[in-house]
């Protein structure tokens, strides 16, 4: 009895002795944050330029290793970016919003030097007014889903360059259209009435062009209905007409699930060219009716860790046996992608997408965002991910890009197999 | 004969007054009208962020609290620095929350969980009626230290969400007997889970009352990181409920 008193007694008296311990450290953790002393307050008028107009540059470095034989492409860009949006009198508000891009190697049909006007509008709201009128070229973004939009009914044509494969990036770079916009909002829920009207008819090759005929190629309307029907619910509906075709109709909506889950979806149906017979100048037109829809779920753990899946259905895309049947046209497949990525649409029939970021993954301040989109049909798959380290002027990001496929598939066709780039962006 | 009534009556309910238990819904309201102004406001919220007691981060936001016809607070806050996030919002109306980034226009619709990855989320220590959303108990009377490293004597109040809608499940909270001031509070996730200690601190007159203008937020998951929310430029303010949507995210102006 003695004996054993002798062996656990010390034990008793470590183990008691470390829990103070723990205790004491922890402890001492909070002392330690109540002697903290904050950061110097900044009054808000003294950096309010800073939020009427963002300034950034960004430059980058990487390399394309390509397929079937052809050498590695050595790729660079630096990028000027401005936002600006301030009061020219009450009531009346400019929007300016420019982006240029020297590039190397240079940018299909336009040259080393790519200027995007993204925005350049007048906005009138007179004061205590629930109704705005904008007039200029807006960029009108709809549509919750991460990486296929269906009722953003103007998103063809807006890219004049892709500098990352990332789809919050594309939205971010691109031009929007010339229009007027009224909007009425009230409490939960909102009306907008759009035109823009057709201004050119086929893309400008020139970098410095304002590409009207982009954007502005066809006349269009949009009716859009925003409805908030209870804090878990929200949606969107839309009526879409363009020059030559009949009405589309379209919806989305958002949702809660839970304290972790989120859901989204969108759904358009209408008639319109298949996206065949638009990509390639030998089939001839066919009108079909068909749908297109979007939807997913995103879910966020308390690790600092968001996952979206999302499911995407494009009606007007091939098929895999007609994408198979594409093959037997020389550069057939490779103009259809290209004609899918300008107007900014799902290629094949379906596809999944899995998206997921981590804020501050091993360091705070370093976040990984990553994504996999998997075309259903011929099971090729695009995977990209980019670690991005902040600090509090500078980002530093590392980004990789992988297409994984057969020959023939959707992103084994395309020449590049791997891109590689590292971009250090500065905030002023 | 009716001043003898009302002497016997006095003082037969004069011992039961002073030896009442204090009520846990009383102090919470009036913590809570301490910590909050009891009308719609703006104020300018600098967080800095710490980790191993080092600075890694400032930033400052501006945050418009409109109080709802329930008692409850919806805020709209916009990103000021640092200049990477100049102009973004964050929207909390009850459980209708969204992030809004003018760059590329996307309104993302958040779960109260992915809402916390973000420094707004901080605010909601700062500015909610706890009162409307939680049930408190009294769970007894302790002597803590406060954020100015003074010991009080505290209310222990044990609070459990009454709404699934709520970002943190349980708190627990301290609440100064002499004055009702705010001292510490525990926040827990639905699993128990310690997600934030927050110790409120510096109290100085802003619209009306001695009010919390720093924040000490230590991180539950990580104790090592710490963020300090200071408050200024308190604003009483007319705030219009469409403020509070999705569809006036890209109409917001700052004034």
């Amino acid at each position: 009895m003695e004996k054993i008193r002798e062996r656990i007694l010390p034990v008793i008296q470590a183990t008691v002795t470390a829990l103070l311990t723990v205790s004491a450290s922890h402890a001492h953790g909070q002392t330690d944050a109540l002697s903290l002393e904050s950061a110097p307050v900044e009054k808000i008028q003294d950096v309010e330029p800073s939020t009427n107009l963002k300034v950034f540059v960004e430059g980058s470095v990487g390399n394309a290793t390509q397929r079937y034989g052809l050498p590695r492409i050595d790729l660079q860009r630096a990028s000027l970016d401005l936002a600006y949006s301030g009061q020219l009198a009450p009531g009346i508000r400019l929007v300016l919003s420019n982006r240029v891009d020297v590039a190397h190697p240079k940018v299909f049909r336009s040259g080393h030097v790519v200027n995007s006007l993204r925005e350049a509008y007048l906005s009138w709201q007179p004061s205590g007014s629930a109704t705005v009128l904008d007039f200029g070229r807006i960029n009108l973004r709809n549509g919750p889903s991460y990486g296929y939009n269906p009722t953003d009914f103007f998103r063809d044509g807006s890219l004049r360059i892709v500098t990352s494969a990332d789809p919050f990036a594309l939205r971010q770079n691109r031009i929007g259209s010339v229009m007027i916009r009224g909007q009425q909002i009230w409490d939960g829920g909102s009306l907008s009435l759009i035109y823009s009207p057709k201004l050119a008819s086929r893309p400008a090759l020139d970098g410095w062009s304002l590409d009207l005929g982009s954007t502005n190629n066809r006349d269009r309307g949009l009716v859009g209905l925003g409805t908030r029907f209870s804090q878990n619910f929200n949606t969107q509906v839309f009526l879409y007409k363009e020059e030559g075709l009949s009405p589309t109709v379209g919806a989305n909506f958002t949702a809660l699930l839970s304290d972790a889950a989120t859901a989204h979806a969108e759904l358009t149906y209408g008639r319109e060219p298949d996206l065949l017979s638009q990509a390639i100048a030998m089939v001839p037109r066919n009108e079909v009716t068909r749908s297109r829809f979007s939807g997913g779920v995103t879910y966020t753990t308390l690790g600092k860790t968001s996952i979206t899946a999302e499911y995407q259905y494009n009606g007007f895309g091939l098929r895999k046996a007609g994408w198979d049947a594409l093959a037997l046209v020389p550069g057939g497949q490779v103009q259809y992608l290209q004609e899918a990525l300008r107007l900014q649409e799902l290629a094949p029939r379906q596809a999944i997408l899995l998206y997921i970021t981590q804020r501050d993954l091993w360091l705070k301040d370093l976040d990984l965002t990553a994504y996999v989109r998997v075309n259903l049909g011929d099971k090729s798959k695009l995977a990209w991910f980019e670690l991005r380290h902040h600090w509090p002027n500078f980002d530093l990001s590392f980004q990789l890009q992988q297409n994984i496929g057969r020959a023939n598939s959707e992103f084994g066709v395309l020449a590049d197999r791997r891109l590689i780039q590292v971009l250090g962006t500065y905030y002023f | 004969m009716n001043w003898t009534k009302f002497a016997l009556t006095a003082a037969l309910l004069l011992p039961v007054v002073g030896i009442a238990a204090p009520n846990a819904d009383a102090i919470l309201a009036a913590s809570d009208a301490i910590r909050n102004p009891g009308r719609s406001f703006s104020v300018t919220v600098t967080l800095t962020d710490f980790q191993k007691g080092r600075q890694v981060e400032a930033s400052t936001l501006q945050s418009y609290s409109r109080l709802q016809a329930g008692g409850q607070y919806s805020s709209l806050v916009r990103f000021v620095l640092p200049a990477r996030d100049a102009g973004k919002l964050m929207l909390k109306n009850g459980n209708d929350m969204w992030f809004y980034d003018p760059t590329n226009k996307a309104s993302v619709r958040l779960s109260p969980q992915q809402r916390l990855l973000g420094q707004a989320s901080n605010g909601d220590v700062a500015t909610v009626n706890l009162g409307k959303d939680y049930s408190p108990t009294l769970a007894g009377e302790e002597e803590v230290q406060n954020g100015e490293r003074q010991m009080r004597k505290a209310y222990k109040l044990a609070m459990t969400a009454v709404s699934p809608d709520v970002t943190y499940a349980s708190i627990e909270m301290w609440v100064d007997i002499e004055n009702n001031r705010p001292i510490k509070a525990r926040f827990f996730a639905e699993s128990s889970r310690l997600l934030k200690t927050v110790y409120y601190r510096k109290f100085q007159p802003q619209l009306g009352a001695d009010r919390p203008t720093e924040s000490v937020i230590i991180d539950g998951l990580d104790p090592q990181s710490v963020t300090l929310m200071r408050f200024s430029d308190y604003a009483a303010r007319n705030i219009p409920e469409t403020w509070m949507q999705r569809d006036y995210l890209p109409r917001f102006q700052p004034d």
